[in-house]
């Protein structure tokens, strides 16, 4: 098969602007030629196969059937070379290091507000800021131990951070299902390829949350909401890969201000909780108190330091879209480093030079309000009619602290075996960065596909699928790799990003953790 | 670990042994049916299959008339009555699914594909209650069984998927054994015929009790006699090497609470240790002077007294 060019103006990762094979897809290239629309059919429906037997699948909220669908994976990877993806991991590690220094801070000594770095009122005041966490230590004062963080790649070559997720970002069984799938599918490709693996990544997380409490062999579970939350799966894949209970909250309880798990030969002590449950469904006695998910007394245990919660309470004040644009800032407050990562370029509206700015240029940017989530309270400027653009203008106006904007970037977009062939499809790219004693991550992460075509909706809810990333160490000398680099556009000189299309941030879990 | 996981397994192996007694019950009455239909018969057989599963009156509430496949649509996939073959493996696999974590990737590939097969033959339009469906979950049944032990570690998960397995089926088996013999019995009283007509109908609704607990073949090497109405009720419950008899399942199932952490098992243990002393030390002539009927109610209360026992040691969360 041949693969379909995209449309001028947009990067494709498999083809440059001559519509030749970048080298990373070399080897790809001349096996897809050789390799029939049928051949590909048939591959694609035994990966389907796959994913259902194994059933690797999520919930629908809402159906009262318990429906069950599959995200689609698609067939033809989305290859990273190993050059770009070694300064991404450095940039990630930089990131990461930053965030929770910043989270350290903020509920401590509150140096950066101090500085006048961030507003003190734009910390204090967030949703996400709990107050329980004042004073409160925590080991090695980690609060994000796992975090997902949305790259994407704009028409400009160049990648950019879109979102920090802090919380409890899901979609890595996707990474490792798609591998182990893909392997099975094309042993050939794996032969030809030195694709860097992934699937230690359980061990890494377990000994990450071993390296989170200072208890010698600690008794470390995942609390999930249940067989009904959407992400369940991952839940259970993920207990199971790691060896550790897949706990309910009904299945802990707090007495003497220890944590305790019901088993079948009496209480048994709870040292590390890797919760899959939100802020406020965690514990009933100190936030939602009709929440049936959480454990009665957990917020005393854990303030008390007798249990460890990961992530920890109140990290959602940092990846809050109101914080994001400071993160640069964090980076360079906390490390005195340049970021390696870039920021999209971000107008903060409370400013009143940004403000200035953003109100002259709406019909080409997007607006977002800062606690909104889900596309909700957004102003898409391209795609938006003069009157509603004057409707924004007006609440924009009335509330300016509310609200950022952003260009509109377009995603790059990689092959992908849809319908009319193998075709151009926008993607992003979620690597997930583990923080123990030190920061570690496996090669590559999630990559999403908008299955779509000009669609830049990578969500799984509404036609999203993934692809298995490779990062390929290319055979080439260290003069193929910095060239590599610089054609990548990873150079630490900010660039600007252009104004084509917009794009949503799309996490895969809801925000808010489903309740039964 | 987890009491719930300890439950969901648990009530994993019940569902799935459930619909395979079930399975099994409704092919041999079947069989059974095609036979008596050329003698005439007075729609006894029909019935059979909701005596013992003790469903008459939730058959009656459908307001369908008892005909043999009525029946067994109503046992196989009927949505209201919870025990049906189609809400057994649903449940069996719903458990499944919410303690993927502690059973391995074969074990939940095998009860998921179970449950896709059951979904297409239920959207085919057809709800199949021919001998090929049945078969089938047979089938299926022994499938998950040989890679539940073949691939999962035999330590506490797999002691309480066992636990679940042979409560169910010493239930099934004794339940089996009294509405067959039953209605043996009452065969003779009613049907004033000659010897060698009642002769054969004994011999059908004794080679389908045997049947139905895949026996059939096991009478024939201990006995090498005809098929003999105490034999069989000697084989079904004393028999140490029949998989289905009660002494079987009671071996096990002493053998099984012997290796679940003591503390809070004891008055299962007990129970347990009780009933299988019965069976391991008893004889047919005991059970006959005090009435095969009464002996096999007497079992069916301890076998229940012993799942609310096994409930309270392990699996409640308290």
């Amino acid at each position: 098969m041949t693969p379909i060019a995209p449309p001028a103006g947009i990067f494709d990762e498999m083809l440059d602007a001559r519509g030749d094979c970048r080298a990373q897809y070399g080897a790809y290239g001349s096996w897809l030629a050789s390799t029939s629309a049928d051949a590909m059919a048939a591959k694609r429906a035994e990966a389907d196969l796959i994913f259902r037997r194994t059933g690797i699948t999520f919930s629908v909220y809402g159906d009262e059937g318990g429906t069950e669908r599959l995200i689609p994976s698609d067939v033809v990877p989305r290859i990273i070379p190993g050059s770009e993806w070694s300064l991404l991991e450095r940039g990630l590690v930089q990131r990461v290091t930053a965030i929770n220094r910043f989270l350290a801070d903020i509920y401590h000594g509150q140096e950066i507000m101090r500085a006048g770095v961030i507003p003190a009122d734009q910390i204090l005041t967030n949703d996400q800021y709990q107050v329980a966490m004042i004073g409160t230590r925590v080991p090695h004062d980690t609060y994000a131990h796992i975090v997902g963080v949305d790259i994407v790649r704009n028409s400009d070559g160049h990648y950019y951070v879109l979102e920090d997720n802090l919380r409890v970002p899901s979609g890595v069984s996707y990474m490792l299902s798609n591998r182990r799938t893909m392997m099975r599918l094309f042993p050939d490709l794996f032969r030809l390829h030195a694709v860097r693996p992934v699937e230690h990544y359980p061990a890494l997380l377990l000994h990450t949350l071993r390296a989170a409490t200072e208890v010698d062999s600690p008794t470390v579970v995942l609390l999930t909401p249940g067989r009904y939350n959407s992400a369940y799966f991952e839940h259970a894949f993920l207990a199971q890969q790691m060896g550790i209970e897949l706990v309910e909250g009904q299945d802990l309880f707090v007495k003497d201000a220890c944590v305790w798990m019901r088993t079948t030969s009496g209480p048994q002590r709870v040292d590390v909780i890797y919760r899959r449950i939100d802020d406020n469904f965690l514990d009933p006695l100190a936030f939602r108190p009709d929440s049936m998910l959480g454990v009665p007394g957990l917020l005393a245990a854990y303030r008390l330091g007798n249990v460890v919660i990961a992530n920890a309470i109140g990290t959602g004040v940092a990846d809050d879209k109101s914080i994001y644009p400071y993160v640069p800032e964090m980076v360079r407050f906390y490390l005195g480093e340049e970021p390696i990562l870039k920021n999209v370029q971000t107008w903060i509206c409370r400013r009143p030079d940004d403000l200035k700015y953003v109100l002259d240029h709406l019909p080409e940017l997007v607006v977002k309000e800062v606690h909104g989530a889900g596309g909700y309270g957004m102003l898409v400027g391209p795609a938006s009619t003069a009157d509603e653009i004057a409707r924004f203008a007006q609440a924009l106006r009335a509330d300016p602290r509310n609200y950022i904007a952003q260009p509109t970037l377009s995603l790059s977009t990689c092959p992908t075996f849809v319908e009319e062939g193998v075709a151009p499809r926008h993607i992003d790219l979620r690597p997930f960065v583990l923080v123990g004693r030190d920061v570690r991550m496996v090669a590559g992460g999630l990559t999403r596909v908008a299955l779509r075509r000009g669609s830049l909706v990578v969500n799984s809810s509404q036609g999203g699928g993934t692809k298995d990333t490779w990062i390929v160490d290319e055979p080439g000398s260290a003069a193929a790799r910095s060239h590599a680099e610089a054609a990548a556009g990873l150079a630490l000189e900010p660039v600007q990003p252009s104004a084509l299309e917009h794009v949503a941030p799309l996490p895969l879990e809801p925000a808010v953790a489903g309740e039964r | 670990m987890l009491s719930r996981v300890a439950s969901h397994l648990y009530w994993m192996s019940r569902h799935l042994e459930r619909a395979e007694n079930m399975a099994r019950i409704l092919d041999v009455g079947q069989s059974l049916a095609l036979l008596s239909a050329q003698d005439g018969e007075d729609g006894r057989n029909a019935i059979e299959p909701l005596v013992i599963t003790d469903t008459i009156d939730a058959f009656e509430a459908t307001g369908r008339p008892p005909t043999p496949e009525n029946v067994a649509r109503f046992l196989a996939w009927d949505p209201q009555y919870p025990s049906s073959i189609a809400n057994c493996l649903e449940a069996s696999r719903e458990s499944a699914r919410t303690v993927r974590g502690a059973i391995t990737s074969e074990m939940w590939e095998t009860i998921n594909d179970t449950w896709l097969q059951l979904q297409q033959q239920r959207s085919a339009g057809g709800q199949p209650v021919d001998t090929r469906f049945f078969e089938w979950v047979k089938e299926r049944s022994h499938l998950f069984r040989g890679v539940t032990s073949a691939t999962i570690r035999h330590d506490q998960p797999y002691l309480f998927i066992r636990l679940g397995t042979f409560i169910e089926r010493a239930d099934n088996t004794a339940r089996i054994l009294s509405v067959k013999q039953a209605a043996a019995a009452g065969a003779r009283s009613r049907v004033p015929a000659s010897a060698s007509a009642d002769e054969i109908s004994d011999y059908y609704s004794l080679t389908a009790v045997l049947r139905s607990v895949s026996a059939f073949e096991a009478y024939r090497d201990t006995y090498r006699d005809a098929v003999d109405a105490r034999r069989v009720a000697e084989l079904l419950i004393f028999d140490s090497r029949l998989p289905r008899s009660l002494r079987f399942c009671f071996d096990e199932l002493d053998a099984i609470l012997r290796e679940l952490p003591q503390q809070a098992g004891r008055a299962a243990r007990r129970l347990a240790a009780t009933i299988h002393a019965g069976l391991a030390y008893g004889e047919l002539t005991e059970v006959l002077s005090l009435g095969l009927h009464e002996f096999l109610d007497r079992f069916l209360r301890d076998n229940v007294q012993l799942g609310q026992a096994v409930h309270a040691a392990y699996l409640e969360l308290k």
